[in-house]
């Protein structure tokens, strides 16, 4: 069996969305679609799946099993919505019923569920158990972590027997370790000869699927070919900035610098002894750090590990269990900033930019020029400033964000996952953006990201969380003094 | 990515329906009618027995009632008074709630236990129940009538603000601002006020209708305004007797008790569910 889509496009009024002229799938072959924020890839397996919203207009037609399907028709794949086409949605945690164990709502896809209960309920019992869940089979969403929700927004996608799985940005938020597994996941479906397409922003997902490669950009595909090939020695030109995006490939003045440990003078921020516990879990004990004035320090390690908490209660916003925390004098005035992971959150949501930006500048009485100038530097225009926080799109609020922060001269940043949510693309000129102003500035910098490969481009001392099963928090970083 | 795709909202303009416009001239007439009515028929306390329930004339629309009083005078005044003690109690209750609620959100520890525990004990009490004990203290003084009602009705701005605040202060934004050292201005005025405003406004429309229904019950069962001033509930238990010699009489404070409510109730726009 194979699929194949003719003539695909998807409008909006009068704006073309997406345009595809033709594309087979093949069992057994996964196909993966990268691309940036808005460059259609996503709307592209709406289209397929039938799941396009209605204010957008699809064309083109889908062959399978002898049957074509006029694309058109938003209906007429209902029939095919989990036994033979399903899909697995951005971020699973807000997917998932969260008033419903995770057996139970795994069950109600399973194609026996209308005539025998008992019998999709141990199917799903049996699925979630071969996932690793078993003992998350009676548990509702909301206490589940990312990689695990993951697992399960997959087994309700695959209870069905659905040979064709369309998965739209699947590992979007996850750490490393949560993403290998969902690889390994995703890879299964493909071995039991099923058809696989995956559309994602992540270029190692993509090299770690194999099979084949479709880079899209404004709207059409620009590039096409097995993954190994594509992601090594690209041909577009737009591949190969895709490529040279990813953290490991940057190349900038700013990249792997910052003031070294042995800088003398005194620390802007002394932790001593640090232990935060959350419920039963220990997140770390007897941690000691400094951060001293133009240093570039990470805070890595996988999800769930204590990263922001322990950001917080170095920001002195949460208290610790025990140890204390002292802040130089520098820091006082709000010269101490943080950035957030989604920047739409970190404005008043009920207020235009102007007056967000305005209260800071007549607070502080700064000269109104300097945002201007600032706007002029990170290529923004000044007529983003009228619209509220929410109608602008994350990678320029996360820059106002940039520049709300900078506006101060701040001693130390703290970037809190800054770029998590962003595209490659977007997240290198982002990352630029910051990395100029804390250069200019001579500011220190505080990273919390789950990206490795991240955390090695931006900084030159890394502190890591980990949190292996069961033990407590390790950190692996010399510069660390752990008290006996 | 596929959200912004959705159908084109309308901005925040709220066109008015013609069920709002209705309900708004209807209002706006009452409250000419209470602002005008007094000043044109000044004098609702002199009696004049010889013309005991007199029919509606010219000179006077609604007749003279059982003591000779004219009705159209009484019903001017008592509307007045209505509008003003409604308006009144909700602006206290609406202050008072919401300054206690920010408060309580912002300081917590032991203040907002307090305030939290106080608003409990108000709210296991019938807000009826509260009136009439302060009316019962001060024996039907309008003052105690207003303080009343202002203390039954505190309660429900207090703890809707408190819970809204909570989140709100506890967010990303507030932090942000918090670290930007903006103060606490900033933070009622862009935070905390785009988002109350709407619930505040919904709660206070229905805060009049109730008050005004309210003030009236307690004047129907005579625990209320004392006469002989002039009130929609009392007028109503008065004129009752003479309900088959002159109907018009009851009706009037009837129809203008029934026009204020549905005119407050049609005012709600959708606009408040967002």
């Amino acid at each position: 069996m194979s699929m194949r889509v003719n003539n695909l496009t998807v409008t909006f009024a009068d704006k073309v969305l997406a345009d595809v002229a033709g594309l087979t799938f093949e069992r057994g072959r996964p196909v993966t679609i990268v691309g940036e924020s808005g460059s259609g890839k996503s709307l592209l397996a709406h289209a397929i799946m039938g799941t396009l919203p209605a204010s957008l207009t699809a064309r083109g037609s889908l062959h399978m099993d002898g049957t074509t399907y006029d694309l058109e028709d938003r209906t007429n794949r209902r029939s095919l919505w989990g036994r033979t086409m399903s899909l697995l949605p951005q971020e699973p945690v807000l997917a998932l019923d969260p008033t419903m164990r995770t057996r139970e709502q795994v069950a109600e896809g399973a194609g026996t569920f209308r005539t025998d209960k008992r019998a999709a309920l141990h199917t799903a019992t049996t699925l979630l158990g071969s996932l690793g869940l078993g003992p998350a089979a009676g548990a509702f969403p909301h206490t589940l972590s990312g990689g695990m929700a993951q697992r399960v927004a997959f087994a309700a996608a695959t209870i069905g027997n659905a040979r064709v799985l369309i998965a739209d940005e699947p590992s979007k938020g996850l750490d490393e370790r949560a993403r290998a597994e969902l690889a390994s996941l995703l890879q299964r479906h493909v071995d039991g000869g099923g058809i696989l397409i995956t559309i994602t922003h992540d270029l190692d997902l993509a090299r770690e699927l194999g099979g084949d490669v479709l880079v899209m950009k404004n709207a059409h595909i620009v590039e096409t070919g097995p993954a190994a090939a594509v992601l090594q020695n690209p041909a577009h030109p737009y591949t190969r900035r895709l490529l040279a995006a990813e953290p490991a490939n940057w190349n900038h003045s700013w990249t792997r610098g910052g003031a070294s440990i042995e800088t003398t003078g005194d620390p802007l921020i002394t932790a001593d002894g640090l232990t935060k516990t959350y419920g039963r879990q220990r997140l770390f004990s007897g941690l000691s750090l400094s951060v001293h004035q133009g240093e570039r320090v990470s805070l890595s390690g996988p999800s769930g590990s204590g990263k922001t908490t322990l950001g917080n209660v170095l920001l002195r916003l949460l208290p610790p269990d025990s140890g204390r925390v002292h802040h130089a004098d520098e820091l006082r005035g709000g010269r101490l900033q943080k950035l957030y992971q989604d920047p739409a959150l970190a404005f008043a949501p009920g207020a235009a930019l102007r007056h967000s930006f305005g209260d800071v500048i007549r607070r502080h009485r700064l000269d109104p020029a300097r945002l201007e100038e600032f706007m002029a530097s990170l290529r923004l225009s000044p007529a983003l400033l009228e619209r509220m926080p929410g109608q602008v799109s994350g990678g320029e609020l996360q820059r106002l964000a940039i520049i709300r922060s900078m506006l101060l001269e701040p001693a130390l940043v703290f970037a809190d996952e800054p770029t998590s949510r962003l595209d490659l693309i977007t997240q290198e000129e982002t990352i630029t953006s910051l990395m100029n102003q804390v250069e200019r500035h001579g500011c220190a910098l505080m990273l919390v990201t789950h990206d490795r490969t991240l955390a090695d481009a931006v900084t030159r001392r890394r502190v890591r969380l980990g949190v292996d099963a069961g033990s407590e928090a390790t950190l692996t970083t010399p510069a660390l003094k752990t008290p006996a | 990515m596929n959200t912004s795709f959705t159908a084109t909202s309308p901005g925040t303009a709220v066109r008015a329906s013609a069920v709002q416009l209705m309900a708004t001239t209807l209002l706006a007439m009452l409250v000419l009618f209470a602002v005008v009515g007094p000043l044109v028929w000044p004098d609702h306390a002199s009696q004049d027995l010889s013309r005991f329930l007199q029919a509606p004339s010219l000179a006077e629309p609604l007749g003279r009632d059982h003591l000779g009083r004219s009705v159209i005078a009484r019903l001017a005044h008592a509307t007045q008074l209505s509008l003003l003690m409604a308006v009144l109690c909700v602006a206290t209750a609406l202050l008072a709630g919401t300054l206690a609620g920010i408060l309580a959100a912002w300081r917590g520890g032991w203040i907002d236990t307090v305030l939290h525990g106080l608003s409990e004990a108000f709210i296991a009490l019938p807000a009826l129940l509260v009136v009439l004990i302060f009316s019962a203290i001060a024996n039907g003084d309008l003052w105690t009538l207003y303080l009343g009602l202002a203390m039954a009705q505190w309660v429900e701005y207090f703890r809707m603000v408190r819970a809204r605040s909570g989140v709100l202060l506890a967010g990303p934004a507030v932090e942000a601002a918090g670290m930007l050292k903006l103060g606490t201005v900033h933070i009622i005025r862009r935070h905390l006020w785009p988002e109350l405003r709407p619930l505040l406004t919904a709660m206070a429309t229905f805060g009049i209708g109730s008050s005004i229904l309210a003030l009236s019950t307690l004047g129907f069962v005579g625990v209320g305004v004392r006469p002989p001033t002039p009130e929609l509930g009392l007028m109503i238990t008065e004129a009752f007797p003479y309900y088959h010699e002159a109907p018009w009489m009851s009706l009037a404070p009837v129809l203008i008790l029934t026009t204020i409510l549905t005119g407050l109730l049609s005012l709600r726009s959708k606009e408040a569910h967002r």
